[in-house]
C-alpha cells in the first residue's frame, strides 16, 4: 500500500437524489495523499460536505470507490489477504478516519473526559487509565486539562470545537476530517480552533478540511479543491486556485469571497 | 352528605381490606408497569425496525433502484413495524374498559385460557387478577412504546453520526450514547406513564379485582356511609401517587447533570 502516497483514492464518486434530479455528487475523482492538507472550498450546496461525509460513509454513495488504505470501503464484502472474502466492517475503518462537525457533537450526557475515553476504552479496548492518560495529554495540548471534568455545556464554542479534535485524535486516525469546523463559531473564537488544526497540520497529520476560511486554505493547505454542483471543478496548489483560477465558477466565486 | 368522625370510624372497621386493596393496587401497577415496558420496547423496536421482505423490488432490470411507482411501494412494505403501528393505534383509540372486558371475557374465557381458582401472593385471586394486569399492560404498552420511540428519535442525528465516527458499532452507539440521552429525555413521561397507571389500574375493580376500588365498595355497604370511605380511598391513591411522581423527578433532577452550567 505504501507503493504510492495515496490514502484515500476517490474514483467517480456519484451522490444522487430524487432518481438523478438531484446530483450532491457528480463524478469526483481525487487522491488524497499522506500528509495532504486537503482544503475543499466552493459556495453552499455544492456538494463539499457531501463529499466529506462519504469519506467514511456518512452518507452511501450511489456509485464510485473510496479506496482508503487499499480497501475499497464502498463494497460490502472484500477479500482477505488469504483470499477469503468477509463482509467489510465499516466501523473498522471509521476508527482511523477521525472527523469534526460543524456543530461539534459532543456527548452532552459525558464529561469532557468521559467524551475522549470512550471510544478508545470501548472500540480498542484501551485500559481506562491508559485513555484517560491519553485524553489528559491531549487537552492539556489544546490548553483545556482543567476542563477535564466539565460538561459540554459548560464550555464556550471554540473549547467545544477543540475537545472534538482531541477527541478524534485519542483515536488516533490516519486521516482528519473537518466539516466546516468554525462555521458555527462566533468570529472571536475562530482563531483558537484554526490554530489547533494549523499545528496539526505542522505534525504532519493528513486532513481534508471543508471551510469558507480562506485565510486558512491559503496559508496551511496543501492543495485546494473547488466544487460547484457536485462536481470537482478545479484543483491544484493555493498560489494557483487563489492568483491564477482558471475556470470562471471559480474566479466567479473568489470574486465574491476575497 | 355530611362527614362526620363516626362515619371515618365505621369505615376503619374495613382497614383490613383497605390494606389488602392497596398492597393489590400496588401488585397490579408493579406488574403493569414490568409487562408494559417490555411490551413497549419489542413495540418500538418493531416501529423502527428496517425489515423490507420484498426490497429487491426497489432494483429495476439495469439494478438501479427505482424512486416510485407501484414496485418501489411494495418494496418499502415493512410487516414488522405495520403490526406494531395497527397495534399502537388500536389499543390507544378504543376505551380501557373495552380492553378490559375483551380481555377478561373473551380471552379469559374458561373455553380459551382457564386460569384455575387460586390464591397469589397471599390474598389474590389469579383467575381476576391475571386477566386485569394483561388488560392494563396491553393498553399501557402502546402508550409507552411511543414515548420510547420518540425519546429515541429526539436525540440528534449528528450524535448518532459523532459515535459512529469514532468507530463505534451500531450497538454501542444505541447503548452509550443514544438509550442514556433518549431515556432524559422521556423519564418525565414515562413517569407520569407509571402515575396513570396507578390510578387507571381502579377500572379493574369492574372484573372482581379486589383492588381498593372493592374495598370502598364493601366499605360502603356495610357501613351505611358513602362519602368517608371514597375520601380514604382518594387520600390513599394520593399516597400512593405522589411519592411516584417525586422520586421519578428527583432521578430527573439527578439526569440533568449535563444541562447545568
Amino acid at each position: 500500500m505504501a507503493t504510492s502516497g495515496s490514502l484515500i483514492r476517490v474514483t467517480g464518486l456519484k451522490k444522487y437524489y430524487n432518481k438523478g434530479a438531484i446530483k450532491a455528487l457528480d463524478d469526483v475523482t481525487v487522491d488524497i495523499n499522506r500528509g495532504d492538507v486537503m482544503v475543499v472550498i466552493g459556495p453552499s450546496g455544492s456538494g463539499k460536505s457531501t463529499f466529506l461525509r462519504s469519506l467514511n460513509l456518512l452518507e452511501a454513495p450511489t456509485d464510485g470507490s473510496i479506496v482508503f488504505d487499499g480497501v475499497d470501503i464502498t463494497k460490502s464484502h472484500v477479500k482477505t489477504a488469504e483470499g477469503k472474502t468477509v463482509r467489510l466492517n465499516i466501523d473498522e475503518h471509521r476508527q482511523k478516519m477521525g472527523m469534526v462537525f460543524q456543530h461539534f457533537n459532543l456527548f452532552p450526557h459525558k464529561t469532557i473526559l468521559e467524551n475522549m475515553t470512550l471510544a478508545p476504552i470501548k472500540v480498542r479496548h484501551m485500559s481506562q487509565a491508559q485513555a484517560e492518560e491519553k485524553a489528559l495529554t491531549l487537552l492539556e495540548r489544546v490548553g483545556l486539562k482543567d476542563r477535564a471534568g466539565a460538561y459540554p455545556i459548560q464550555l464556550s464554542g471554540g473549547q467545544k470545537q477543540r475537545v472534538a479534535i482531541v477527541r478524534a485524535l485519542a483515536m488516533e486516525p490516519e486521516v482528519m476530517l473537518f466539516d466546516e469546523p468554525t462555521s458555527a463559531l462566533d468570529p472571536e473564537m475562530v482563531g483558537e480552533v484554526l490554530d489547533v488544526m494549523k499545528g496539526l497540520a505542522r505534525e504532519g497529520m493528513t486532513m481534508v478540511v471543508v471551510t469558507h476560511e480562506m485565510g486558512f486554505a491559503r496559508e496551511v493547505g496543501s492543495r485546494v479543491l473547488f466544487m460547484a454542483d457536485g462536481k470537482l471543478l478545479e484543483q491544484g496548489s493555493p498560489e494557483n486556485i487563489f492568483s491564477n483560477p482558471q475556470h470562471p465558477r471559480l474566479q466567479d466565486f473568489l470574486s465574491k469571497v476575497l | 352528605m355530611n362527614v362526620s368522625k363516626a362515619g371515618f370510624e365505621a369505615v376503619f372497621q374495613y382497614s383490613g381490606m383497605f390494606k389488602e386493596g392497596m398492597l393489590c393496587t400496588i401488585y397490579l401497577s408493579f406488574f403493569t408497569v414490568i409487562l408494559g415496558f417490555v411490551l413497549a420496547l419489542v413495540l418500538a423496536v418493531m416501529r423502527m425496525s428496517d425489515i423490507r421482505p420484498l426490497r429487491f423490488l426497489a432494483l429495476d432490470h439495469q439494478g438501479r433502484l427505482r424512486e416510485q411507482g407501484f414496485l418501489f411501494a411494495l418494496s418499502r412494505i415493512n410487516p414488522v413495524s405495520f403490526i406494531a403501528t395497527v397495534y399502537v393505534e388500536i389499543f390507544r383509540a378504543t376505551p380501557l374498559l373495552v380492553q378490559l372486558f375483551i380481555v377478561y371475557q373473551v380471552l379469559f374465557h374458561k373455553d380459551v385460557i382457564n386460569l384455575p381458582a387460586v390464591t397469589v401472593l397471599g390474598f389474590v385471586k389469579l383467575n381476576r387478577f391475571l386477566p386485569g394486569v394483561v388488560a392494563l399492560a396491553l393498553n399501557s404498552g402502546a402508550y409507552v412504546s411511543e414515548i420510547i420511540r420518540a425519546g429515541i428519535q429526539s436525540v440528534e442525528g449528528g450524535q448518532t453520526e459523532a459515535a459512529r465516527s469514532l468507530g463505534l458499532t451500531q450497538g454501542q452507539n444505541m447503548r452509550y450514547i443514544v438509550l442514556p440521552q433518549a431515556i432524559k429525555n422521556i423519564l418525565p413521561a414515562i413517569g407520569n406513564e407509571f402515575v396513570t397507571i396507578i390510578k387507571e389500574s381502579a377500572v379493574t375493580f369492574t372484573i372482581g379485582v379486589a383492588d381498593l376500588m372493592a374495598a370502598v365498595k364493601a366499605a360502603q355497604a356495610g357501613s351505611f356511609r358513602i362519602l368517608e370511605p371514597l375520601l380514604v380511598v382518594a387520600a390513599l391513591y394520593f399516597c400512593l401517587t405522589f411519592p411516584t411522581s417525586k422520586i421519578i423527578a428527583h432521578f430527573e433532577r439527578r439526569m440533568r447533570r449535563g444541562d447545568k452550567r
